[in-house]
This record gives structure tokens, sequence and C-alpha cells, in this order.
């Protein structure tokens, strides 16, 4: 036996022992939580969707961050109606076939450097060497050369129509020669050309600014920038309401109500919003049903009902944002004629990355049940449904898609998602007089006459009745009342600009 | 010193076993890391032939996954744990980061836990000191809802009402000590419940011990024989409490989205989902390392609490009969669970007749009213028959689940040796992974939902077993009957298992709301429910973006869980006092 031992005096809760680890497990503050306090009233505060996932790097999807913040430019900037407009370029000619020659403006990177046809040479080889290479380069081989003080000369392999076009991706942005000084990373900080030069960059949680004095476009009004990204739609909404935030982006349609009307800005996109049938295998092989399946389809209460009235209902392959298609559109002719269904089974699928999808998947099931369809819904994260996908396992797929994809250019979408080689053929269309109309779209190099030759091939396959338009999204932007001069563009390429302000 | 070299081989095995289980998964899942890569560094890109070709060839996936492994192990030994295959920086700082972040919220959590615990019992310790505990019931209900309390709804309405509305707190954000408050409150009261209710569970007995009544007539204050009844009964949950650690670490990813908290729930979430591997593995070792230390402090805790007393087997069984303790049942001890099964059977009943499907967008998230009473949700559907419907399939999965949990959970919980390295484990794993993991190894098509809750679900029933296996092996009473020339197997059905099934039973039952919700969260993998199905889980997620527009559209579905809850709690305390009474 024990001897009884003195009463011991209780120790307190041992979990409590985890608690000294307080300092530094805060995010890093750094500029975005001093700005916070308001110490300078003329920095803009603005929060991000997509954290950068490649730590900026300029070949990936990181490059729209950049060129959103002002940050880097091409060559060429895209206008509000698609077409390419000069920015570090002054102007541009075509040479022949494939021979393009640029001219470019007087400029200086933001290390101070100047911007000569050299860098802009090794720029574009740099990009033209990524792997994987950037989307707009993708089956394109570039060789640029300087030409003079001021010129620049690309040639391609393959002619290229649309190469200033291409040149506006904001993955072919111009960094001064520095940033491809190390060896692996490309570096954006304080290396290119816009308005905004970046100073800090905290992990994926913030980025800080400042503004560039000695841009060629002017100073800006801003004298900097404290971007926050945050990837959930609710929080972004809840920053802007509470005031940490002047500018948020991309704001969910299930938030868009909390805000006041004055602080939701609506611009129409370039995504469309679709449902592919599977022309393949399955129930929408037969054209008569997939005839009935759009037939069935209401797309005005999607765009109203899920929506909540942003968004259009579906027009074309390309909507409303497009401003050129408006007028041109051609009627789709030769479509099949509906039959009854009768209980045809379908597996519909779509993804929850982004949240309206499944909820329009639920109406549009409702709709094909109506017709007399048998509909089962296949929901899962993006990446886990897509190979299944483009296997042809679905019978329909409702997914949203950016109908100009990186380039600006109508035709490419088409071919790739639409042609019997193309890359993301979900509908795993396979049709002679497609793949004609759009290797015509293809080949012409006029800008004016591309939209009408794209149109035409639109034409063409909606009437294969392979894809049925459901709705153009609008995306809201959230902005504070003191804000103004916020650059909305359809292509969802800019955000803040030399005139945006607080 | 061979068997404890072996212990410590079966300390390492699985935490070895998940790591190579991590470098395994795509190879297992058949699910191209090139392509989940791709996508994570940009949705939009098409993934044509070239570009996959070019990140296989970067990230070296040619070369198969047992060279990939060696390659990162032996960077490991060298303390590089690799670069991101999605971003191309280094894992171990973002990582190290990440848990900074991530164990500080635990921290604040764990605080608030022991506060909501003390909440809970708080009534039964100023009654039990008093000696006053006699013919009371144990609440319960309360507590019940609270454990069932999704964290991503607590967290929508905490960061919405008290950041947003009100202003008191900043609603989003990690930047200092007022940061901290909304999460940890999101995370730490449920769990404090489950803990409160456990230990509330237990300290009646400890009361009813000889020593108190002495300690009384001596005239020692109350505050200290509630101090000594504590000292008691809290070592049977610290391993429960090491495990909630453990589990906010990793798993806090709703509550970290909401509050945009850079913590390793996030981080893990996003690596799992774009396999990458490198931030996985890092994430995982982290976490279980983390285990290994927190049941390492949990163990000395329990010997610095009870050591003594546990070495030489002088404990009395926290389990007696439990008339004992209350005399009979009293009437709202019989009533309550009535009452919680009749409203529950009546909104079910009510609901039947309407249709859970008919969706009507131009009538969307339409308040309470005479035509739909629980009103609509974000397409027009009547949520009273939403939540009527989705109780069969909600129950019988959940229950599926739960019992599978349960039969584990004792099962492994009565080998301590064997499952404590197990627990800790399985218990590290982010739920994510951990489906992952299992969808990757299983493909049982309708049963693989099931599995990938139960795998994990077990574990705090197992380290709950344990510990009360472990204490009730040192009472007088076994001691007595083991020297009466008692067998093992005597022991355990009329020693052990009485005394420890039904606090485990009662633990698990507690735990059923969160298992649908776990359910639910398999949605991602198109696993479990499908929408439009009403299940209970997914009606709560589908319905979490509109929680301020439209309270009704989740409180509906969250109250019936939390009446489940309560339900089960309240009934098996009743059972149990059935059985007590009949011995």
């Amino acid at each position: 036996m024990h001897p009884p031992r003195p009463p011991r005096r209780p120790r307190l809760l041992t979990a409590f022992l985890l608690a000294p680890l307080l300092t530094g497990c805060f995010a890093a503050t750094g500029d975005a939580g001093a700005a916070a306090g308001g110490k300078d009233a003329a920095r803009l505060r603005v929060a991000l969707a997509f954290p950068p996932a490649e730590n900026l790097s300029p070949y990936g999807a990181d490059a729209t961050i950049l060129s959103r913040l002002g940050v880097t430019e091409g060559l060429t900037a895209l206008d509000a109606n698609g077409a390419a407009v000069p920015a570090l370029a002054s102007s541009w000619r075509r040479e022949d076939d494939r021979t393009w020659r640029f001219t470019l403006r007087e400029a200086v990177f933001q290390d101070g450097t100047e911007v000569t046809p050299a860098a802009v040479v090794t720029a574009l080889t740099r990009a033209g060497r990524a792997a994987p290479a950037p989307a707009a380069l993708s089956g394109v081989t570039l060789t640029a050369r300087a030409q003079g003080a001021t010129g620049v000369r690309i040639t391609t392999t393959d002619p290229d129509p649309v190469l200033p076009l291409r040149l506006t991706s904001p993955s072919l942005a111009v960094l001064a020669p520095k940033a491809y000084g190390g060896k692996g990373a490309v570096d954006p900080v304080g290396t290119a050309t816009g308005p905004f030069t970046l100073t800090a960059v905290t992990g994926t949680t913030s980025a800080a600014l400042d503004r560039f004095d000695d841009y060629w476009g002017g100073r800006a009004q801003a004298s900097g920038i404290d971007a926050r990204f945050i990837a959930d739609g609710t929080a972004r909404a809840n920053a802007l309401r509470t005031g940490q935030i002047d500018l948020a982006e991309a704001i969910p349609v299930s938030q868009a109500a909390a805000l006041d009307a004055g602080s939701r800005r609506e611009t129409a996109t370039t995504r469309t919003t679709s449902l592919l049938l599977n022309t393949e295998s399955g129930t929408f092989k037969d054209a008569a049903l997939r005839a009935a399946a759009r037939a069935a389809v209401d797309t005005g209460a999607l765009a109203e009902g899920v929506y909540e009235g942003h968004a259009d209902p579906g027009a074309g392959i390309y909507g409303p944002a497009v401003t050129w298609a408006g007028g041109k559109r051609l009627t789709p002719t030769g479509r099949a004629k509906a039959k009854k269904p009768d209980g045809a089974p379908v597996t519909l699928a779509t993804y929850d990355n982004r949240p309206e999808l499944p909820e329009a998947a639920q109406v549009l099931k409702q709709q094909l049940e109506k017709a007399g369809f048998t509909v089962q819904l296949e929901v899962r994260e993006y990446s886990r449904l897509e190979s299944d996908a483009l296997a042809g396992k679905f019978d329909a797929f409702v997914g949203a898609r950016n109908s100009l994809l990186d380039t600006g250019d109508p035709v490419s979408l088409l071919a790739s998602d639409f042609t019997c080689d193309g890359g993301y053929n979900l509908a795993l269309l396979c049709d002679k007089d497609v793949d004609r109309a759009v290797e015509r779209a293809r080949t012409v190099a006029d800008t004016s006459e591309r939209q009408d030759a794209a149109l035409a091939a639109e034409a063409v396959i909606l009437a294969t009745d392979a894809v049925v338009p459901l709705v153009h999204q609008r995306v809201v932007t959230g902005v504070a009342d003191t804000v103004g001069g916020v650059l909305l563009d359809p292509y969802e390429r800019t955000l803040v600009g030399t005139g945006t302000r607080r | 010193m061979g068997s404890r070299g072996g212990a410590l081989l079966w300390r390492a095995a699985p935490a070895a076993a998940l790591v190579c289980g991590i470098g395994l998964l795509p190879w297992l899942s058949h699910t191209d890391p090139a392509l989940t890569v791709l996508k994570a560094r940009s949705a939009d890109r098409d993934p044509d032939p070239e570009a996959l070709a070019a990140v296989r060839t970067r990230l070296g996936l040619e070369e198969g996954p047992s060279v990939l492994l060696g390659r990162w192990l032996g960077g490991l030994w060298h303390g590089d744990a690799g670069r991101s295959w999605i971003s191309g920086t280094e894992v171990a700082p973002a990582v190290g980061q990440a848990l900074g972040a991530s164990l500080l919220l635990m921290a604040v959590s764990l605080v608030v836990a022991c506060c909501t615990a003390a909440a809970v019992c708080a009534r039964t310790l100023h009654l039990g000191a008093r000696r006053r505990l006699h013919g009371r019931i144990p609440g319960g209900s309360l507590s019940a809802v609270l454990a069932a309390l999704p964290e991503f709804l607590t967290a929508s309405v905490l960061a919405t009402v008290v950041g947003v509305r009100l202003g008191w707190l900043p609603a989003l954000g990690w930047y200092g000590p007022q940061w901290t408050v909304l999460p940890a409150l999101a995370l730490g009261l449920p769990a404090g419940a489950v803990l409160g209710r456990l230990l509330d569970d237990r300290l009646p007995a400890a009361f009813a011990e000889p020593w108190a009544s002495a300690a009384t007539a001596r005239g020692l204050p109350g505050r200290n024989i509630a101090r000594q009844a504590l000292r008691r009964c809290v070592p049977g949950l610290l391993p429960n409490l090491g495990l909630f650690a453990v589990g906010l670490t990793g798993g806090a990813v709703a509550v970290e989205q909401i509050f945009d908290i850079p913590g390793l729930g996030r981080t893990t979430l996003q690596a799992a989902l774009a396999q990458d591997l490198p931030v996985l593995q890092a994430a995982a070792l982290a976490l279980v390392a983390l285990a290994a230390v927190t049941t390492a402090a949990a163990r000395l805790a329990v010997g610095r609490l009870v050591g003594t007393a546990l070495r030489d087997g002088a404990l009395h069984t926290l389990h007696r009969p439990l008339h004992t303790l209350h005399g009979r049942p009293s009437t709202v001890r019989r009533i309550l669970p009535l009452a919680y099964g009749i409203l529950l059977l009546g909104v079910i009943a009510a609901g039947f007749p309407r249709d859970p499907l008919a969706l009507d967008t131009t009538t969307r998230l339409r308040p309470p009213s005479t035509t739909h009473p629980f009103g609509t949700d974000a397409l027009g559907r009547d949520m009273l028959a939403r939540v009527a419907h989705g109780a069969l399939d909600t129950l019988l999965l959940a229950l599926a689940v739960s019992a599978l949990a349960l039969v584990a959970g004792v099962l492994l919980g009565l080998l301590p040796r064997l499952s404590g390295p197990l627990v800790d484990t399985v218990n590290a794993v982010p739920p994510v992974l951990a489906a992952l993991l299992v969808t990757a190894l299983w493909r049982g098509g309708g049963a693989t939902p099931v599995v990938a809750v139960a795998v994990v679900a077990w574990v705090p029933l197992a380290a709950h077993t344990s510990a009360l296996l472990r204490q009730e092996r040192a009472t007088l009473h076994l001691a007595a009957t083991r020297a009466l020339g008692a067998g093992r197997w005597y022991l355990l059905r009329r020693g052990i298992l009485p005394a420890v099934l039904p606090p485990v039973v009662r633990h698990g039952l507690l735990r059923l709301p969160g298992v649908a919700l776990a359910l639910a969260s398999l949605g991602f993998l198109g696993l479990g429910a499908q929408p439009p199905s009403p299940e209970w889980g997914l009606l709560l997620a589908e319905n979490q973006p509109y929680a301020e527009r439209a309270p009704w559209a989740v409180l509906a579905p969250a109250a019936v869980l939390a009446l489940l809850g309560a339900l089960a709690v309240t009934a098996t305390g009743r059972a149990g006092a059935r059985v007590g009474g009949a011995r």
C-alpha cells in the first residue's frame, strides 16, 4: 500500500499547453492589414476570387490576375467589341501570310529599363518555350525578331490571321529581361509595364501593389492596390459589406441580393452556360430526341429562376457580351423534327464548382421530364467529372464555357468544342457540315468577315442540336459607393486601371 | 524490449501506410494527376495532349509512383518536403504556415469547447457538490441540439449576424486575436457540447462514490468535491479531447472558407482535389505527428490525474445501476423522448403527402406560410416535403454508418494496443483525403459512401471505449471478480462491457447528425445522395448559400437533425435507466 499522498493541486487543463503557439500563427498582414486601418485613403482594396495557383506565373490562369490588377500588358489589348487595339505596340501590319510587323511605343518597364524590341522578343520567346505552353499559343509556333529600334517581326509556322488578337492574351504579357533571369519561374514583381507594380506577394492570401509613376498611359489615380484573394463568394460579399474592401470580384448570384443596388455592377460576360448532348452514343444519338430536348428547355425560367435575372436567356453560342454577334446571327436551318421521348433515359451531368449549375441542372431535369425523358443527375467536382464527360459516359452535360477562350478569337472555340478533332468536344459531335463551316471560318483573315463566318458556323452547329445554349451569365462586381472608374470588361481581363479611384 | 520495439513499429506502420497510400492515390483511383494539376492551375484550360504531356514531364509522372515516393522520402530525410505540383513553391514553409494558423484556431476553439463543456455540466456539478443530484434527471436535450449544429451553419450565422450586421467582430480574415473569436465559436460550440455531454454522463456516478459522501460528511466544501469529481471523470475524456484537437486542426474546411482563414483544412482540400501529392503528404505527416504528440500529452495528463489509482487498481466503476442514482425514472424523463419522437414523426407525417421534387422557380425562397409551412428553397420546392421525404434516406444511411462505426469502435477500442496507433493516424487524416483513399481502394457501388464515412467515424468511439476500458480494468470490483477466479470472457461480458457499452452507445448516437453531414460532404466525388434527393445533409449543403436570405431553408433541416440528436440522447438515457432498474 502506498502512504496517502498529500492532496495535489489540480493541474489546469493540459490542452491549454498548446495555446502558446500564438505568435506567428496569424496571416501575414502585409499592407492589406495596415491599409484596413485607412492610413492611406487613396489605396484601393480589392478582393479577387481566384488565388494565384502558380505563384503569379504569367503563363497560366494567374496571368488574368496580373492583367486585372493593371500590372502587365501585352503588345495588343482587346476592346469592348472584341477587336485588337494598341497597347505596347502602337501599330502593326501584316507583311505576308505568316509575318506580322509590330511597332512599339515608347514605354519603360517598372524596373526602369526601356521597352525595347529585344526585350519583347525575349518575352515572347520565353512564353513559347513555357511548359505547358500558354493556352493562347497551343498549336502555334511563333518566332519573334527585333527590327530596328522600334520594330518586332513575328513569324508563325502556319498562317495565323488572328495573331494580333492572340497577342492580347494576358499570358503573352511583356516583362523586363530581369523577370526571366532566374532559372525557374518568371518573376512579375516590379518587372511589368502596367500602371501598377507588384511590391509584395504573400503566398495565396494577398498582394500589395504601388502606382507606377512612369506608366506610358499616364499616372494612375489610386496610389496603390491592396489585393486580397478570397475564394469564398459569400466571404467576398461580406468583406465588401463590412467596408474591409472597396472592390469585390464575382459576387455569386446567391449573395448579390445582399448588396445594395448601388454597389452591384453587372457586366455581360462571354461565358455561356449550355446543355451539351452526347451525339455519339445513348439517347441523344438520335437527332429527333435532341430536337425534343431542345424544345423542352425553357431558358427564360433558368435565367430568371436560377440566375435571378443576372443572366440573359441563351441566344446562341455567343451571347450578348459578344457585341458583334447580336445583329448578324443566322437562324439555324434543317433541324431534325422532334419526336416523343417515351421515357428515354438520360444521365445529366454537371459540376458543383459553380453553385448555380447544380440548380440549373435540377430545373432542366424537371423540364426534360415534363417532355417525357427519364432523367438522372450526376453532380461532382469538376476535375472528377471531366474525363468521364469527354469519354462520353453521360448523355447530357451542363457546363459554363468562355466562348472567346484565351485569344478572343471566336473560331477557336468552335474548333475545339464542336469539330471531329476538337480537344474539348463534350458533345462528341463529328459532323461533316460543321467541320467544313468551321474550317472555312478559320481561314478568313478580315475581322468582320471572320465574325460572319463564325456566325455561319454557329448556325450549322446549332442546327445539329448537339448544343442548347441555356443562359449567358452576367458577372456581378461589388463596388463600394466611393469608388469610381472601375473597368468592367466582358472579357474579364481588366478591373483596375489608371482612372480607378476612391 | 522486443514487445516495445514491436509496439513502436506498429505505431509507425499506419503513418507509413498513409504516406504510401497518398503516394499511390492517383494510380489507385485511376485519376490522372496531370489532368487534375492542370485544372487546378487553370480551370478554363482545355486538357489537350501536349499540355498534359508537358505537365507529366515536369512532374516526372512517367517514372511511376514508387520512384516519386522514394525521391520524396529521400528529400524528407534532408528536411526537404519537396515542391508543390501546382505552384512549384516549396511545400514545407507553406504547410508550416497553414499549420500555424490551424493550430491557433484549434487552440482557441478548444478553449471555447472547454467553456461550453463546463456550461453543459455546470448544473450537475453544482447539484452533485451539494449532494442534491438524487432523483434529478440529467439534462441533455440542449447539449444534444448544440452537438448537432453543423459548423458551417453556425459559422455563416455568426459571420453575417455578428460580423456584418452588427459589426462587433471582424467577419473575415486572420490578422489578430479578435479575428479568432467567431471561427472558434463555430468550431468550439458543437465540440464542447459533445465533450460536455460525455462528461455529464459520468459525473453523477462519481458523485455517488463513497469518498464523495465521506467528504461531505467531513464538511469539505462543495467546490473541492466537485473538483475531485471532475478529476475522476476527465481522464475518460482526455483521449477524445485530443482527437478533437487534431480533427479541428486538419478538418475545419468549412469554417476556414467562410472566414477566409489560411489554414491547413483548405490547403489539404485543394491539394486533395488537385492530387498535389507532395503537399498532401507533408500535411498528412504533420497531422499524424500532431496526433502522436496530442496522444502522448493526453496519456501524460491521465497519468497525472489518476495514474496511481490506475496502477493500483483502486478505482470504483463509474457505471452504477442507474436507479441507485436517480431513483425511479421520473415522468419528465419518460415523456421527453416520447415528445421528441412524436414531434419528429409529426413533421414527417405532415410532409409526406407533399411532393419534395416539384420545383417552381417563381416561388423561390418564400418564407414560411400556410401553403408552405417551412417555406421554400432556392428552386421553390416545399421545405416541409423535402425534410419529411429525406428522413428515411438520412436515417437509414446515417444509422447504418453509426452502427458500423459503433461495432468497429467498440471492438477495436477493446484492443487499445492494436487500435491506439490506428486511432491516432485515422483521426489525423482530413475527411476529404480519407474519402478519396476509400473510394480509390473500394469500388463497392452503393456501399462506398457508408464505408467512406464509417472508416473515420469509428475513431472517437474506439478512443472513448479504450479510455473507459482502462479505468474499468482498474476497478476494485473487477479485481475482486478476478480474484474469485473469473475468466477473461466472464470479465468482459459481465464486468467490462456493461460498464463501457452504454456511454459509448450514447456517444455514437450523439454523433448521428454529424454522420449525416459527413455523408453529404462526399457529394463532390459523386458519392452519396445526389441532387435532387432531399437527404438532410444535402439539404443543408444546398441551402447554405442562402442562409442569410432564407434562413428557414437551412433551419428546417438543421432543426430536424437537432431533434434527432436530442431524441437519440434522451431515449438512450431512458433505456439505460430501464436496464439499470432491472438489474
